[in-house]
């Protein structure tokens, strides 16, 4: 019994002891994972879950005066096959997936899985409805890859003053896409890190509040959309009908120089960019200088005016023709009316005489004219904030000063050249009383709820006074009612203009038999809001001037602005009258 | 008066029946399986699924088990333990016919819609009939060590030809100390088990080998009847034993290689087999003193651990509630198989201190193993932490084997009793 009361004790320490070393074993394990290398564990585990989240911010929206969306990014879908991924039979995937996608054949697609095993791109810039259903075949091996892409509603509506993002780089590459580049890209505020999943997900649920915050401001744009597609039906119109090679138009209000329309015809689509030339994505209107012609011919006036040279009153003997240093130069009516004998100032612009608007600028000294041309910023760029403008050209001074020719040939708008904006900046001056205001197309940062956030603050440079500004733009009234300018009338509406029909030079400066059309308006000529200028480029048929081919624009898209602007008739009564004609 | 007794009596009528049961023991196998569902509950939390239901199902069932098999007298067991071990074998070979097979090895038969696992009963079918051997024939002969190891050599074999090594493993782990209980000499089973070191040794250190061989002999040479010739005998089959480890490594399937080194070295296969056994740690380090907090575990909840809610379950404990729940379920376990060697201690005879000692060698074994694979002392063999681990089978298995020693407690005699 004793020995078996031992032998009982030796085997229960026994036991204990195997209990004891399993327990201090274990233990002294886990003290050393937790206790000793913890921190290094703990910091290999962070590593392994946390990752900072540096997520793709989209653009901001870039919207028109009235909120509507002309840019936006919006999620597409890339799709890429690995065969070697397929569970399916490649011939099920390509029979559903080219149901599809309708620009691939069943075999087409077949011949593409061939290529390699993994990566094959089948098609980009998917939408996202187009996405869900490819997703609906559940097959492994077809990859949908989500990305940002810009995105613009209005396609080639406003082409040419948004411009354009260079795909999968988000970085704008011309117009407004461009020169905002850094208003438009969005920074994040703050960066948080995220956990992930073993398999790499990102959990939503540790996911911290405000994990990238952003602001939603929306850069908007002083174009007014419903006026610019008129304006580009217009200009459309009229460049088919003359066979033109190009047309552009103009509306800038003429007090703060903003832009509500800038058309170019023909355009381009901005969601399909590659498919273009480069030409087509410059905005002619800002970037091509041209010779203005007859159009120029009320900044002549009024600078004459504002030298005191002249007044309205004024008369000069218009016999038609006029020799100048060897040159004669004539009236473009010469042949069919001959000279329009003593004419004032108002009619030397109604029928566009030459003749007069060179004896007009003969009473100033070549030197001051050309000083006053330099002081309206001729040869300056425009301030405008889009891509590729190009300043005016003006003679060198010397030889300006010293030809006659020179400044006899600019007095009608000929031998120099300036950019359509830039004329519509001149003119804008005469119509808001003498300055000269910087056009642009960018408003401004807007918040959520339509604030201006900040807006540019343009300097305004003081070129006539306001009573010569005034007088001209009454001169150019009577254009519109009297003169040239008859087919841009509007009744109960009274309106500036002038017409120009230019010749183009060629490139080593002899004029050619091409043209260059254009139609300048001040709006309403009792209180100038607007000035709408269109410019038609080599017209090819007969009977294209400024007043058939230019000057339809711009009665149109006036017409546009009346209705958009709700601008009330200064005559009402001609429209009872009309109305009354009609009944 | 009599009105206010009478509740008093009635709860003395309804417990008579568990007069003498472990309540204490009871509590920490429940508490336990409650751990166990929370952890579960945590660990699936990002997953959707809720196995802890189930877990807590099965638990609360195990309960009801334990307390029926206690009220019944363990010792008609006696009559019956050959049935026990034909329905352990017969059930072990119909998961070889009929098993529904997972990891490259059958484990489970459908029954009535479950899935069991019928290796995790045969464990309480050896502990059975080996216990009813042992009481009839003590191990103090080598005649009758041989004949129990014969015993469990053909369900051992079954459960290996699955294969499942774990399992196969707890099956020596129980026949060993339960061996060791009814008094079979130490040296004996050392020898038993020295050509598996000596196989280890081999092909780690030679002169280790060459040291354990020795020490073989004299072990031999001292506890067998023949002298030096049985140390010889000895010392021949540990040197055998160094070429034979090589070919029973042979036999042996790769992912089963694989998992028995692979704990040594994790970082040699970082995405493969050693990324559990890699994760795992990170997560109990991570959780450091006092633990990221129940449901708070980052590795346990972005998935990092696979199998969490099974074999790598202490992981989860081990990060969310630290090296305090990490050591406070050591001594869970611990104080567990305290009250069992005490119930064996105290029970009236061999069989019933043999079905303690052989339920205590079972849990024992498979708690250290798990949580020795968790944190890098073991291979991974996929052996469950008993009560913890999701798995029904295993839950009522361990129920039941607590059932069975509960019953040994409850119909224990008032005098202590040695063998």
């Amino acid at each position: 019994m004793i020995q078996n009361m031992s032998r009982e004790f030796r085997r229960l320490v026994f036991v204990w002891l195997i209990f004891l070393l399993v327990s201090i074993g274990l233990g002294s394990r886990i003290y050393y994972l937790q206790i000793v290398v913890g921190d290094q564990l703990q910091a290999k585990a962070n590593k392994q879950q946390k990752f900072a989240l540096k997520p793709y911010i989209p653009r901001r929206m870039i919207i028109d005066r009235d909120g509507s969306v002309l840019a936006t990014d919006r999620v597409v879908y890339e799709l890429y096959a690995h065969p070697r991924l397929f569970k399916q039979a490649p011939k099920t995937i390509a029979t559903k997936l080219a149901a599809i996608l309708e620009d691939y054949s069943k075999s087409e697609l077949l011949n593409k899985f061939e290529k390699r095993g993994t990566g094959i791109p089948i098609k980009d810039r998917l939408t996202e409805e187009l996405a869900s259903e490819i997703k609906t075949i559940r097959s492994d091996g077809l990859e949908l890859i989500k990305k940002y892409d810009r995105y613009y509603p209005h396609e080639g509506l406003a082409a040419n003053v948004v411009g354009y993002v260079q795909k999968d780089q988000h970085q704008g590459k011309t117009g407004v896409e461009f020169t905002q580049q850094a208003k438009l890209t969005r920074q994040a505020e703050k960066f948080f890190p995220v956990q992930r999943t073993a398999r790499g997900n990102i959990l939503p649920a540790y996911l911290p509040k405000n994990t990238v915050t952003f602001d939603d401001k929306k850069l908007q744009l002083t174009i007014d959309a419903k006026l610019q597609r008129l304006a580009h039906k217009a200009v459309e119109k009229q460049v088919k009908e003359f066979n033109a090679k190009r047309g552009t138009v103009i509306v800038m209000d003429v007090h703060s120089g903003e832009l509500l329309s800038l058309v170019n015809e023909p355009s381009y689509n901005p969601n399909q960019y590659y498919e273009y030339d480069l030409d087509r994505m410059k905005n002619w209107a800002v970037t091509d200088r041209f010779e203005p012609g007859s159009t120029f011919k009320p900044i002549n006036v009024a600078i004459a005016l504002e030298a005191g040279l002249i007044t309205p009153e004024t008369e000069f003997q218009d016999p038609g023709k006029i020799k100048i240093g060897g040159w004669t130069v004539r009236n473009h009516d010469y042949y069919s009316e001959g000279g329009h004998g003593k004419i004032d100032i108002a009619e030397i612009l109604q029928v566009s005489s030459n003749v007069g608007i060179i004896k007009i600028m003969q009473r100033m000294s070549p030197q001051n004219y050309y000083d006053k041309l330099q002081e309206l910023g001729i040869e300056k760029p425009v301030g405008i904030d889009l891509t590729g403008e190009t300043p005016g050209y003006l003679k060198p001074e010397f030889q300006f000063t010293n030809y006659e020719i020179e400044p006899a040939t600019t007095a009608f708008g000929q031998g120099f050249s300036l950019t359509p904006i830039k004329l519509a900046q001149l003119h804008s001056s005469l119509a808001n009383g003498g300055k000269l205001v910087t056009p642009h197309v960018v408003k401004g940062l807007v918040s959520q709820n339509g604030e201006l956030v900040n807006s540019n603050n343009d300097s305004q440079k003081r070129v006539f006074s306001s009573e010569t500004a005034k007088k001209v733009v009454e001169m150019m009234q009577t254009v519109v009612s009297e003169g040239s300018g008859q087919t841009a009338q509007i009744p109960g509406y009274r309106l500036g203009g002038k017409t120009g029909t230019a010749q183009k030079a060629g490139l080593r400066g002899y004029y050619t038999n091409e043209k260059i059309t254009s139609f300048v308006s001040i709006f309403p000529a009792n209180n100038p809001r607007y000035v709408v200028l269109a410019v038609v480029d080599e017209p090819k048929k007969p009977l294209a001037f400024g007043s058939t081919v230019a000057a339809p624009i711009v009665k149109e898209v006036i017409q546009g602005l009346i209705s958009i602007e709700e601008i009330p008739p200064s005559h009402p009564e001609e429209l009872k009258n009309q109305e009354t004609d009609e009944s | 008066m009599t009105n206010l007794s009478f509740p008093k009596l009635s709860w003395h009528r309804l417990i008579a029946p568990w007069q003498k049961i472990d309540w204490f023991l009871l509590l920490l196998v429940s508490g336990a399986a409650f751990w166990g569902g929370l952890m579960i509950q945590s660990v699936q939390l990002t997953e959707g699924a809720d196995d802890w239901v189930q877990h807590w199902v099965t638990g609360s069932i195990g309960i009801f088990v334990v307390l029926f098999l206690a009220r019944l007298r363990y010792e008609h067991l006696l009559a019956w333990s050959w049935l026990v071990y034909i329905a352990t074998n017969l059930s072990l070979l119909a998961v070889i016919l009929v098993g529904i097979t997972a990891k490259g090895a059958e484990r489970w038969i459908s029954i009535a819609g479950f899935n069991v696992q019928p290796s995790e009963f045969a464990k309480l079918g050896v502990i059975i009939t080996l216990a009813a051997l042992l009481h009839y024939r003590p191990a103090e002969t080598l005649s009758s060590v041989f004949r129990a190891l014969l015993l469990v050599a053909v369900p051992w074999a079954l459960v290996f030809l699955q294969p499942d090594l774990g399992t196969s493993l707890v099956f020596i782990a129980i026949a060993l100390g339960m061996l060791y209980w009814a008094n079979a000499n130490l040296g004996w089973l050392i020898l038993l088990i020295s050509p598996g070191v000596a196989a280890i040794l081999f092909n780690v250190y030679l002169p280790a080998w060459l040291a354990w061989a020795a020490l073989m002999f004299v072990i031999g040479w001292r506890t067998l009847p023949g002298n030096w010739l049985a140390g010889g005998g000895a010392i021949i089959v540990n040197f055998i034993s160094g070429e034979l480890g090589n070919l029973l490594w042979g036999l042996l399937e790769d992912y089963q290689k694989q998992r028995l080194i692979l704990f040594l070295d994790p970082s040699k296969e970082p995405l493969g087999g050693g990324y559990h056994l890699i994760q795992s740690r990170i997560a109990i380090g991570a959780g450091q003193m006092w633990g990221r907090g129940l449901y708070e575990g980052t590795q346990t909840q972005l998935d990092f651990i696979p199998e969490q809610n099974t074999d790598f379950i202490f992981s989860a404990i081990g990060e969310e509630l630290g090296f305090i729940g990490a050591f406070g379920l050591v001594v869970l376990f611990w104080l567990i198989c305290l009250r069992l060697l005490m119930i064996a201690l105290k029970a009236k005879d061999n069989f019933g201190s043999l079905l303690a000692i052989g339920v205590l060698c079972m849990i024992v074994f498979q708690a250290l193993i798990n949580m020795g694979m968790t944190i890098g002392l073991a291979p991974v063999t996929g052996l469950p932490l008993p009560w913890i681990s999701s798995g029904r089978s295993a839950m009522l298995m361990n129920f039941m084997a607590i059932g069975l020693v509960e019953s040994v407690a409850n119909h224990q005699q008032r005098t202590t009793f040695f063998s």
